[in-house]
């Protein structure tokens, strides 16, 4: 059996994929991580008060999620719920996350795919073609993105790693000049994103989306709030086909699926389906993103769409417009400002806690045990792109068999990244 | 003629890389550099001749040293950008992983440290880079411009019997605070280099020491505080307290 090898491009740290050939055939794709981090291991005998700083630097991207999680995974052991002061300020955090997150995806890794898929561009284009390409598009991107990075600096102290969320709640109370500044950017970014989605409208909601991107059969899995769009409390849901629903709640996940701290991966009870995490989940999941103004946009893309994994970068736009708008909507409320004392840490109630939230990618849920010491003695961490590499691996697989009875290696290796990019593999945290 | 400008990552969580694009200055840095490898946005995958490499991430694959190599000489200067480049980052206190700074295997030019470095510094940076200049970073220690300072001197008999204040101490802290050493909490400062405004310290959080020692050997940098300080027994114990973020490389 031959295997070639080829780099990941235009992804979130390093990925390769081995495409395996027998007998002139290509029997199978893998889409393969390497540099495999091990911060299970390195939490193991940490303090609590330090887990959340440490769990922050599995990835850049959605460090927020991660140091948010682990807060409410501690305060599970304390038996504490963050006060609502608190609360608004880490939804606003993952607010601002979620903006930089998604437009960073979208400008530099989907749209010059979704060109060329849909004829647009027929070339490749480069960093410096696509910064010309929309000129607009290229300044109202680059500012969401500084907006989203503000947002973070501002409630979480620095944009990255932010300092504020801690075991207990969040130590930052905005003035209201901070409150008047950040409304003004995200009136701003509504209204760049309002440009942006007519923008994609424009451009690709006449042509049928390609089938070699179509989701096969998979189940959806999704946080939700009552089937409301809500990424930091609720319970989950998996949804297999169009009617099947399994509601549950955080603490019967095992129930569900579980990890052998040995093997990487994530062990579903359902072996006989993939499972999908993220955006496209949520849509299927919630039956409300709790926003009126994007019906409109959601009802110009018919069912062709909703079931292929392009339609994440356009639900990538409408989480943006909709978490921005709930975000103006929490500025508004008086107890963003309100000082309420973080409960101290003293007593321990439990010898374990699990937490959840929505990362932008996707279900991230930490899930620590403690020794007699009262340090970590087992920490699991279920990550988004963890549980969709299966599904990836399927569809790369099945599109480079077919690509490759032409037998144009390079075509292959070109072509099947466009799948992995447009899942928005998070490698860093697929390699915690 | 452009600089040809190399971007790449090692082992890291892309923070300093989102922090490089988020910046203010960055548009205008891809205006003004031939960008000739950055994986993260551009689909060029070929290591070229170069005039500035900048490298995130640590090394902690054997692959990874064939490429920095490839990379050191291919570029006239090499940079590590962020604490993991710099130090090892956080990586380095993993008991099963190897994990190292870039000047383990290759010899730089220069650091821009930080976990993320903080966007002041990032956006100098990049102005010197592009001008051809060298990176310039203060060789002062946080203490020497900390809030905190005021005019009471560092007890440095106190015990440190705590990593982080409680949340009470936290929200109580102001300009007119104690330092954190006197209050028996560990801080960082001494032995970390200052250039982060003292973000942590004026959110009531004492330094973790990001910004990585102000000299190049943590050695002696290390050794005097550790005989300055008394440190309680739980804390002798625990690992990995000094440069939070990175594990101290003590040269014998």
């Amino acid at each position: 059996m031959q295997k070639v090898i080829d780099v990941c491009t235009r992804v979130e740290g390093h990925g390769n994929v081995k495409i395996f050939i027998q007998n002139d055939e290509i029997s199978n794709v893998e889409f393969e991580i390497l540099a495999f981090r091990g911060f299970e291991n390195i939490l193991i005998g940490k303090k609590l008060s330090d887990v959340p700083k440490i769990v922050s630097r599995i990835c850049g991207l959605c460090h927020a999620s991660q140091t948010i999680v682990s807060c409410k995974s501690i305060e599970e052991i304390y038996n504490i719920k963050a006060n609502q002061q608190s609360v608004l300020v880490r939804r606003l955090l993952m607010a601002g996350e979620l903006l930089k997150s998604h437009s960073m995806h979208y400008f530099f890794q989907s749209f010059p795919d979704l060109l060329n898929i849909f004829n647009i561009y027929t070339k490749p284009i480069d960093i410096y073609e696509l910064i010309k390409y929309n000129p607009q598009l290229t300044s109202h991107i680059y500012d969401i993105i500084k907006i989203g990075d503000y947002i973070d600096k501002i409630f979480g102290g620095r944009s990255i790693h932010a300092i504020t969320p801690i075991p207990g709640g969040v130590i930052y109370r905005p003035s209201q000049k901070r409150i008047i500044i950040v409304e003004k950017y995200l009136l701003r970014v509504l209204s760049n994103l309002e440009w942006i989605i007519k923008n994609f409208v424009d451009l690709f909601s006449k042509f049928n989306p390609p089938e070699d991107f179509i989701i096969p059969n998979v189940n959806f899995l999704s946080l939700n709030n009552n089937k409301s769009y809500d990424r930091y409390d609720g319970s989950l849901t998996i949804k297999k086909g169009l009617t099947e629903e399994q509601d549950f709640r955080l603490e019967e996940y095992i129930d569900y699926f579980d990890k052998d701290l040995t093997i990487r991966g994530i062990d579903f009870t359902d072996k006989n389906h993939n499972y999908l995490v993220g955006p496209i989940s949520r849509n299927q999941v919630v039956e409300s993103y709790g926003s009126d103004e994007i019906s409109g946009y959601l009802s110009l893309f018919d069912e062709k769409w909703r079931n292929n994994i392009l339609y994440a970068s356009f639900l990538k736009l409408i989480e943006m417009y909709v978490e921005s708008q709930k975000s103006l909507k929490i500025l508004e409320d008086p107890i963003l400002k309100s000082t309420i004392p973080l409960p101290n840490l003293k007593s321990i109630i439990s010898r374990e806690g699990i937490g959840v939230v929505e990362a932008p990618r996707g279900l991230l849920i930490h899930h620590y045990r403690i020794n007699k010491r009262n340090v970590l003695k087992e920490a699991k961490l279920f990550i988004a792109t963890e549980i969709n590499i299966p599904l990836i691996n399927d569809m790369i697989s099945n599109y480079a068999r077919k690509l490759y009875e032409k037998k144009d290696l390079n075509k292959v290796k070109k072509e099947i990244q466009k799948i992995i990019r447009a899942f928005d593999p998070c490698i860093s945290c697929a390699t915690h | 003629m452009k600089l040809k400008i190399l971007i790449a990552s090692l082992t890291s969580c892309s923070g300093c890389i989102s922090k490089l694009i988020s910046s203010d200055i960055f548009p205008q840095f891809l205006e003004r550099i031939k960008l000739s490898y950055f994986p993260f946005i551009s689909d060029e995958n070929k290591i070229e001749e170069c005039d500035i490499a900048l490298i995130e991430g640590c090394i902690s694959m054997d692959s990874q040293i064939e490429l920095l190599k490839d990379i050191r000489n291919n570029a006239k200067k090499v940079y590590a950008l962020g604490t993991c480049a710099a130090f090892g980052g956080i990586l380095s206190l993993s008991k099963k992983k190897k994990a190292g700074a870039i000047s383990d295997i290759v010899q730089i030019d220069g650091i821009i440290p930080g976990c993320p470095p903080p966007l002041k510094l990032i956006g100098n940076c990049l102005i010197r880079l592009i001008d051809n200049k060298e990176i310039e970073l203060s060789e002062k220690n946080l203490c020497s411009s900390c809030p905190l300072r005021g005019n009471n001197n560092i007890h440095f008999e106190k015990t440190i019997y705590k990593l982080n204040p409680s949340n009470d101490e936290i929200a109580t802290l102001d300009e007119n605070s104690n330092c954190f050493l006197n209050n028996g909490i560990l801080c960082l400062g001494p032995i970390t280099r200052e250039g982060c405004d003292h973000i942590c310290i004026e959110h009531g959080i004492p330094c973790e020491g990001c910004l990585g020692p102000v000299s190049k050997d943590y050695t002696s940098n290390l050794i005097n505080f550790l005989s300055l300080i008394n440190l309680s027994k739980d804390l002798t114990k625990y690992k990995g307290i000094f440069y939070r973020f990175s594990k101290p490389k003590i040269r014998r």
